[in-house]
């Protein structure tokens, strides 16, 4: 069963991931569930796929009062990133998601009213949790056409999607990078494939190195902490994407 | 929540009726050409065919009547499919609170009212679709009573064509042909009646 782990604690705000699900049939991709706190406000970012909600609503409950999540965050339109957004409605229906205007019209299809979304222009936007500054940084191409990251200036973390995603053998499962040129190899296929535009990669790696980043947190895989943050994006820049097709 | 019938919401029974319905549609299609044609034919049989050309013409009547019935079969069978649909994605919902209703009590309390607002819409999505079988069925035994009125038609078209002189040859092919493809959907609605009483 999947669990919540604190990353992240100043007071009353907190970051929480629900990570590693040994459980999970493998046919499903792992995913990371972020959430944020913010004394009694709480976001859920990419509340992940309809087949593993009961592992990550168990998860969030176990530890804290589920109704606190005021706010769902959609990276993009993935039914691994947000499929279980009628789930989550079916228990508190005034959740509010944030998403890209691009998606605006695909994801209900997933569930959700009219009200139920809140879209977030080409540019970004800032997200108040409870007072607490959340930015929707643009990631747009990386890899969906509508794609956000999420900044949090004061804890100094990255939400970072697909950005930075690994496909982990289950022998590496830690939830941080502990050798970077190790767990890099299990990102670069990922990424050559996944990403489509080496100018809008090389456009969010401008876009993110101006960033305080102490931790990036992909949606996939694990955390990059301290100095494997700048690593990370400077590989990354490096790398030639959109060239992950197999001959 | 196991009270609910797993074969009322069947979307695989829905499919398989409205293949049957479409099937009846498709053959029923026949009938107004057949009966046009045999009206034609009484035409040009002149005055000996009167008889022949008068139960034609019922039989056009019929072949209207049908498709219109089997229209409000068709927009019954749209309700089902609807309704089957939300059933299963309710039950699929369901099925995602069950599985965390066998975690811990502390979690099992935060998914106990979604649990019940999920069997409650189960249980009112379940009455819509008894409620719609039920006015299928009895649709259904409607256009069977309009097809009772087709074989006789069909039987009469056959007696009519004894009297159609040296077209009376003709005149018998075409209300065999009339009564063959009414028997035929007549014995399809009839086994779709029989499937749907289980």
């Amino acid at each position: 069963m999947k669990k919540l782990e604190f990353i992240y604690e100043d007071g009353a705000h907190k970051w929480a991931v629900v990570a590693r699900d040994p459980e999970k049939p493998g046919h499903l991709i792992d995913t990371n569930e972020y959430l944020v706190l913010n004394g009694s406000e709480a976001l859920l970012a990419d509340p992940g796929g309809m087949e593993i909600f009961s592992a990550v609503f168990s998860a969030i409950s176990a530890e804290i009062d589920p109704y606190t999540i005021r706010h769902l965050f959609a990276s993009h339109q993935d039914p691994d990133v947000i499929s279980s957004l009628a789930l989550w409605l079916d228990f508190n229906p005034e959740l509010k998601c944030h998403l890209s205007w691009l998606w605006g019209s695909f994801v209900p299809h997933f569930g959700g009213t009219a009200d139920t979304f809140v879209a977030i222009p080409d540019e970004g936007a800032t997200l108040s949790l409870g007072g607490l500054a959340l930015d929707a940084i643009p990631a747009h191409y990386l890899h969906s056409s509508g794609n956000f990251n999420l900044y949090d200036r004061k804890a100094r973390i990255l939400f970072s999607g697909d950005v930075g995603a690994a496909l982990l053998p289950p022998e590496e499962s830690s939830l941080y990078v502990e050798n970077f040129d190790r767990h890099i190899r299990h990102s670069r296929d990922f990424h050559r494939r996944w990403m489509g535009s080496n100018k809008a990669k090389l456009s969010w790696c401008e876009r993110v190195s101006r960033l305080d980043i102490d931790m990036l947190c992909p949606q996939h895989g694990a955390i990059y902490r301290g100095e494997d943050v700048k690593r990370f994006i400077n590989w990354f820049a490096d790398l030639d994407v959109g060239s992950g097709i197999r001959d | 929540m196991n009270s609910v019938n797993d074969t009322i919401s069947s979307l695989h029974r829905v499919v398989k009726a409205n293949e049957d319905i479409k099937k009846v549609i498709r053959i029923s299609s026949g009938v107004n050409l057949v009966a046009l044609n045999a009206m034609l034919i009484a035409k040009r049989s002149g005055e000996r065919s009167r008889g022949f050309a008068v139960v034609s013409s019922e039989l056009r009547l019929f072949s209207r009547n049908l498709d219109a019935a089997m229209n409000g079969l068709g927009e019954l069978i749209f309700s089902l499919v609807r309704d089957a649909a939300a059933m299963q994605r309710q039950r699929q919902q369901h099925s995602h609170f069950m599985a965390v209703m066998k975690t811990n009590k502390s979690v099992r309390k935060w998914a106990e009212p979604t649990l019940a607002r999920v069997e409650a819409r189960m249980g009112v999505v379940e009455e819509a679709i008894r409620r719609d079988w039920h006015r299928l069925r009895l649709q259904l035994n409607r256009v069977l009573q309009l097809c009772e009125s087709g074989r006789s038609l069909s039987r009469s078209a056959k007696i009519e064509a004894v009297y159609g002189g040296d077209m009376s040859t003709t005149l018998k092919q075409v209300a065999s042909q009339i009564e063959g493809t009414v028997d035929e959907i007549f014995s399809t609605l009839k086994l779709l009646r029989m499937q749907l009483a289980d």
